[in-house]
């Protein structure tokens, strides 16, 4: 009905975490799990008990034991070492390109909301973004300059971005037509103003949602750059290159393969559970009181 | 109760609640009333006063999830709705009792054609051919005064404005002949000449055609236009059952006096220009179902309210000619001015 | 009223271009609104009433220039305003805000009450820091809200105290002129004649001049003190409320009288004729007069000739070919 309810208005609800966890149970799960990747990723060097860049060709292909918790590679390298150390590159990879990737896509996808002049051309450019493979984008990039970590970023993050831009230019377009920002500009409030108090904090929960499936899948191409060769360089442990040197042993040391191939699928969706609950959470259309 | 009786639906200390957040919510709250045979019943009262939960409750369409019908019954001719079985429900609702919504393009299937929606509702009930059935949505689309009714047969609900959209939701609700027709602020969305039009239209088909109707609306201009009987409504509870010259003449619950005072009225003879006498107030807020509450719902916006009030609930007294009123101090009520 | 106006529209025109086709090229233009002039005075309310579609709320938004006029002039205390680019314009929004239907909406869900009601007074540096917090305090209870309800966000709000919210952030900077477009319509009754007297203490204590829009004739009768009937992006009646609905001589006016529903059982037997039909689409507009397709009293000459604005009688126009300067008050006849 049209008609507004008096009754409606309620105290605010005292927090309690208990209630909380209790009513988002995938973001309470994802975040549990993603913090604690990232506490194994900061504490590598205190996590991982051996060296994992260390060759020992005596204890090649070795199966998980008590020794090596994960076995070891065809060059005696730790597993579980290198798979620890692993986390820091994924992660590395994954919250960079999130963050970076939301930042030029917030700017420009306010800019395009906002001023429908810019809208345009800005708009043709990331049509254009878009239709270039990541994949290729980080092969070509990397052939022209040395391979590195900065590299496989940049490479992720240009064609990420149109992504996070169409997001919040859409939700920008919608905010621009509530009636509280005819309220504000009708009150004297100037465009900067309007941008940064009434427009921005309004279109940062669907971007943070957004950015959250960006992190997940950045983390899935660096693995699999990694694995074509075209991403990290060899030497350094991440999930994609340790998957990728197993790779030719599969058959006789799977386990090279399969953990941290799991370590990938789980920190994967531990991100995606993350960005599912957030975003049942913050569209007040699915978080509704009933 | 007998089914002899004139009566077609009888209502009775109905009970709907709905779980939230906030605890359970008491939307109606023990409601009882009968609807005659081709009576039209308004029911009257401000948002959350439970007066749609009430419709929903008789088409049993509260929402599982979250709600549920906690007690009393619902009679249509003689028969216990509130246990019938789901099947039952259906083969009951679009055919005998029929209900149309505020907002038609929100009820109307928008990649159907007016005439298919019809048309499908005429042969599931009443089990005739396809062709017999879009004869008979033509023969409704006219009845409800649309122009060209042959042609819009084939138009899809978008094309239409809204009172015409309001008219296809008659048609379809009339389609199979129903003894009730429940309507829920049919008219509220509409412009003000479109309202009379559709209201009108109202009248004129129950008249043709012996359906009761329920009309829920919150516009006492409304009520006082088209309902021969009026329930209000406070707080998911009955306050006031009268006649509709009766309540009007004579409002006897002190919240149904606070809301004629309350309106700007149009009727009431010219005021000298620039002259703008003050609207009453009802003072403060309406009370929060999530809280049982023990006395009169009212009592604390109430000027008449005792201690009494506040502490046991007014029973229904009857104050003659069909005018029952639950409240303790109806007398001290009668005797101030309106 | 005999006071210079503080706000004066004249010849007002808004177009808005339809785009259609596949390169979205310009195929037509709604005329919502269609060469309309009014004035308000300082402590006076201007009704503006009609039908959805017949461009009461584009009236209001453009006087406020949150869009841009096609045509006209808007003269606000004196200055005309209709012309202004954005920033030019800035200075002149403090003499003008406006209150919206829904207070839902209106407020941003993301900042404490306070600080959306004390925005304008520190977008126009009229007080800042504590200074701007004491000025709200007292806004609040001007409205009859509680100061320390500054902090809560606008959801925690009832509907009717949210409508508070909003008016006393249109009185923060002082302004000459609100525009309120259909403040009460979300409202249920009882919440409705509250926020209705408080627009008229309000207006009563610091001299201002509403452009009160709305749909109800019975709220209009109420809070305004002259009418202006709209059809269609036009102004077919301006008159005084007492005029209006004592002796309507538009017959759009009668058929919005005769339909409106009234709290009386005993109304219902003396219900005149009641005009049929839908309104036409603002977008395709019928010629001449343009209620002649609904009129009853429609002659041929009413589907060729639109009707202008003339003043009949002192204070009363009506843009209707059948009423003449000087003629008839009386009912119409039915010609043929």
């Amino acid at each position: 009905m049209a008609v507004i309810t008096d009754d409606l208005a309620l105290p605010p609800r005292r927090f309690s975490l208990a209630t909380a966890i209790r009513r988002n149970p995938t973001i309470t799960f994802g975040a549990v799990l993603l913090t604690a990747l990232i506490v194994v990723a900061i504490f590598a060097p205190y996590i991982a008990y051996s060296d994992p860049f260390k060759i020992a060709p005596v204890n090649r292909l070795r199966p998980p034991s008590e020794r090596w918790w994960f076995g070891t590679d065809q060059f005696g390298r730790d597993v579980f070492s290198r798979t620890v150390y692993g986390a820091r590159v994924s992660l590395f990879v994954g919250l960079t390109v999130a963050a970076f990737s939301s930042l030029l896509g917030l700017a420009l996808g306010l800019l395009c909301g906002y001023f429908r002049r810019v809208d345009g051309i800005v708009m043709r450019v990331m049509d254009g973004l878009m239709a270039i493979p990541s994949i290729l984008l980080a092969i070509a990039l990397i052939t022209l300059t040395r391979p590195g970590l900065g590299i496989v970023i940049v490479a992720i993050i240009i064609p990420e971005v149109p992504r996070i831009v169409r997001v919040v230019r859409a939700v920008v377009l919608s905010i621009r037509s509530q009636p509280y920002i005819e309220s504000a500009i009708a009150g004297g409030t100037k465009n900067a103003k309007l941008l940064m108090r009434h427009v921005l904090p309004n279109a940062l929960a669907p971007l943070i949602v957004q950015s959250t499936y960006v992190c997940a899948s950045a983390m899935l191409i660096e693995a699999g750059l990694s694995f074509l060769g075209a991403g990290v360089p060899p030497e350094v442990p991440s999930w994609g290159n340790i998957i990728a040197q197993g790779r030719t042993f599969f058959q006789i040391a799977p386990w090279t393969i399969l953990i941290p191939g799991t370590f990938l699928a789980i920190t994967v969706l531990a991100v995606n559970l993350l960005g599912d609950g957030l975003r049942d959470r913050l569209d007040p259309r699915l978080a509704r009181r009933l | 109760m007998s089914v002899t009786s004139g009566n077609i639906l009888e209502v009775r200390g109905l009970q709907t609640q709905f779980n939230t957040l906030d605890g359970v919510v008491r939307a109606v709250d023990g409601v009882s009333f009968d609807l005659a045979r081709g009576e039209t019943l308004g029911i009257v009262g401000e948002s959350g006063c439970g007066k749609s939960v009430t419709a929903l409750s008789i088409l049993r369409l509260i929402p599982p999830e979250t709600g549920r019908i906690a007690g009393g019954s619902i009679k249509f001719e003689g028969e216990e709705l509130t246990t019938l079985g789901e099947e039952a429900m259906k083969g009951l609702r679009g055919h005998r009792i029929s209900m149309i919504f505020q907002e038609p393009m929100t009820s109307l299937n928008p990649v159907l054609t007016v005439g298919t929606q019809i048309a499908e509702n005429v042969v599931r009930h009443m089990g005739v051919s396809w062709r017999a059935a879009r004869e008979r949505s033509f023969e409704m689309l006219d009845l409800v005064r649309i122009a060209d009714a042959r042609r819009r047969l084939d138009e899809y609900p978008h094309q239409l404005s809204g009172g015409m959209r309001q008219r296809v939701m008659i048609a379809l609700a009339l389609s199979c002949d129903p003894q009730v027709l429940i309507a829920d602020e049919p008219t509220t969305a509409l412009d003000v000449t479109i309202q009379a039009q559709i209201l009108d239209l109202m009248l004129e088909l129950k008249e043709k055609t012996g359906t009761a109707i329920v009309l829920i609306t919150h516009d006492l201009g409304v009520i006082a236009e088209t309902t021969e009987r009026v329930v209000v409504m406070y707080a998911g509870r009955k306050v006031e059952e009268a006649p509709v010259e009766a309540l009007f003449a004579e409002p006897l619950h002190p919240y149904t006096r606070g809301l004629m005072r309350a309106i700007p009225r149009l009727d009431i003879e010219a005021d000298a220009a620039g002259m703008r006498p003050r609207l009453q107030e009802i003072p403060g807020l309406v009370p929060r179902l999530t809280q049982p509450i023990p006395g009169c719902a009212f009592a604390p916006r109430c000027g008449f309210a005792t201690e009494r009030c506040r502490a046991e609930p007014p029973p229904l007294v009857d104050a003659g000619g069909g005018h029952t009123v639950a409240c303790w101090e109806v007398d001290r009520v009668r005797a101030s001015a309106l | 009223m005999s006071e210079p106006s503080v706000l004066e529209v004249e010849g007002l025109v808004k177009h808005f271009p339809i785009h259609g086709g596949l390169l979205q090229r310009r195929t037509g233009e709604v005329k919502a609104v269609d060469g309309v002039s009014f004035s308000i005075g300082r402590g006076e309310t201007l009704g503006l009433v009609g039908e959805s579609g017949c461009g009461k709320s584009t009236i209001g938004k453009t006087v406020l220039k949150l869009i841009e006029p096609t045509a006209g002039r808007i003269v606000l205390a004196g200055e005309d305003i209709s012309s202004l680019k954005p920033g030019a314009m800035w200075p002149h929004r403090r003499r003008i805000q406006t209150i919206f239907q829904d207070p839902y909406s209106s407020m941003n869900p993301r900042l404490p009450s306070g600080t959306i009601v004390g925005e304008p007074l520190e977008n126009f540096g009229l007080s800042s820091g504590r200074d701007t917090d004491e000025r709200v305090a007292r806004l609040f209870e001007r409205v009859g809200l509680r100061p320390d309800a500054m902090r809560k966000y606008a959801h925690e709000f009832s509907g009717g105290q949210r409508q508070r919210l909003g008016i006393a952030k249109a009185l923060s900077v002082n302004p000459d002129v609100i525009v309120a477009d259909e403040p009460v319509s979300a409202l249920d009754v009882s919440v409705q004649a509250q926020v209705l007297n408080l627009l008229i203490d309000l207006q009563e204590e610091f001299r201002l001049a509403y452009l009160f829009i709305s749909h109800d004739l019975a709220v209009m009768r109420h809070i305004s003190h002259r009418i202006a009937v709209m059809y269609l992006g036009r102004i077919v009646e301006l008159t005084t409320k007492r005029t209006l609905f004592t002796q309507p001589l538009h017959p759009y006016t009668e058929a919005l009288l005769s339909a409106a529903t009234a709290p009386d059982p005993k109304r219902r037997q003396q219900r005149k004729r009641i005009v049929q039909g839908d309104v036409p689409s603002p977008a395709n507009p019928p010629p001449g007069c343009h209620f002649h397709t609904r009129c009853p009293y429609a002659m041929p000459e009413c589907k060729v000739t639109a009707p202008p604005l003339i003043e009949v009688a002192e204070g009363h126009h009506v843009a209707c070919l059948r009423r003449p300067v000087g003629g008839d008050p009386g009912p119409l006849s039915v010609p043929g």
